[in-house]
């Protein structure tokens, strides 16, 4: 009876023992996830801003929410570097909140940007130009109107 | 009236307006290029200005400097800044020749400073950061524990720095590489520049 009752002590603290071996390595395994995933977030939303910015959007107000992300990222790796598994988790978790629905808003302004240089486009520079073409035409076409009816007026004379 | 004694006149008012009319266009067609393409990388002082650099530092104390970046690259770009430290015999970053011939520093990063910046803007962090050291049964070693940077506590366990004898000092530098994310390979790559404050470690 003492025997077995040893054995299932020894078992119990085995088991025990093992499940607290899983539960650690699948603490940092999380982890390494969550920051590897929030790592990807952020090269995501980065492309995103780069994209707007290329369109000629106004990124300055989404720059800052992804400096603020990248701040969270770097702690995140820090504290996977330190062990404090349960914190990178953590503040990975916060970087990828930060960024919800970051992309979208980037593209919007994006989408907002080229259509302002499209507008752009038209107004002033096929706009300008044809101004300036229609101006030297129309100058001419006056000049000769004025030159003939000159004309005409000194004949007439 | 003789309308041909006013043709200059009337011609030249023409072209006036038609340049006035053209002006839009001729601003975003007679433009400079960019032709040069580049961050800069700097570390002010505790005033934000380029002098009182911390030098002689103390074990337990903290120290305040500013480290900045400038974006002249020509898009939005994602930084990756490494904070390392290093004595004076442990490997060196190159910031010379060929871009990519340009090596980092094979120490450990101690800590990774992301940076978004756009194009034609500057960015700036200020830093704090102090270090736990003490000296060997000699005295002629300082061996450092930890490094508070930021508030974060960084482990320098293993890292250490001999006395210069001759110019009676302890030597230390904490240096900050630019690394440069690219979007082709989504990897960062080393820049080849990098800033670095030389330190002297003081038993006071």
């Amino acid at each position: 009876m003492k025997n077995r009752f040893a054995v299932l002590v020894l078992l119990a603290v085995l088991w025990l023992a093992c499940s607290g071996a899983v539960c650690h390595g699948a603490s940092e395994a999380d982890a390494r996830s969550t920051v590897a995933s929030a790592d990807q977030r952020v090269s995501v939303c980065y492309s995103a801003v780069a994209d707007a910015e290329k369109a000629g959007a106004n990124v300055s107000g989404l720059l800052v929410t992804l400096n603020d992300a990248g701040m969270l990222l770097s702690e995140a790796h820090l504290s996977l570097i330190n062990g404090s598994y349960d914190l990178a988790s953590g503040l990975a978790g916060q970087c990828v909140t930060k960024l919800n629905g970051f992309d979208n808003d980037a593209d919007s302004l994006r989408a907002s940007a080229s259509q302002a240089r499209f507008v752009d486009f038209w107004v002033n520079v096929v706009g300008s130009a044809v101004g300036a073409i229609a101006v030297a035409v129309g100058g001419f076409l006056v000049w000769r109107f004025l030159k003939r009816k000159s004309v005409v007026k000194a004949g007439g004379v | 009236m003789d309308v041909r004694k006013y043709g200059v006149l009337f011609f030249v008012v023409v072209a006036v307006v038609a340049l006035l009319a053209a002006s839009p266009a001729l601003s975003r067609v007679l433009v400079f290029p960019r032709t040069e393409f580049f961050t800069a990388l700097w570390i002010l002082g505790s005033n934000n200005t380029a002098e009182d650099y911390p030098f002689n530092v103390s074990s337990g104390k903290s120290y305040g400097i500013s480290l900045g970046l400038e974006n002249q690259l020509g898009y939005c770009s994602y930084y990756l800044i490494e904070v390392k430290f290093r004595n004076e015999t442990q490997s060196v970053p190159s910031s010379f020749g060929p871009l990519e011939n340009r090596t980092p520093s094979s120490l450990p990063s101690l800590f990774n400073i992301s940076a978004f910046v756009a194009d034609q803007s500057d960015w700036e962090l200020p830093l704090t950061f102090g270090f736990d050291y003490g000296f060997n049964d000699t005295l002629v070693r300082v061996d450092f524990h930890t490094m508070i940077f930021n508030g974060n506590v960084l482990n320098l366990e293993g890292a250490s720095t001999s006395w210069n004898a001759t110019t009676s000092r302890f030597y230390g530098a904490l240096f900050f590489e630019l690394w440069l994310y690219d979007r082709a390979t989504t990897n960062f790559q080393y820049n080849g520049r990098f800033v670095d404050l030389k330190l002297n470690m003081t038993a006071t």
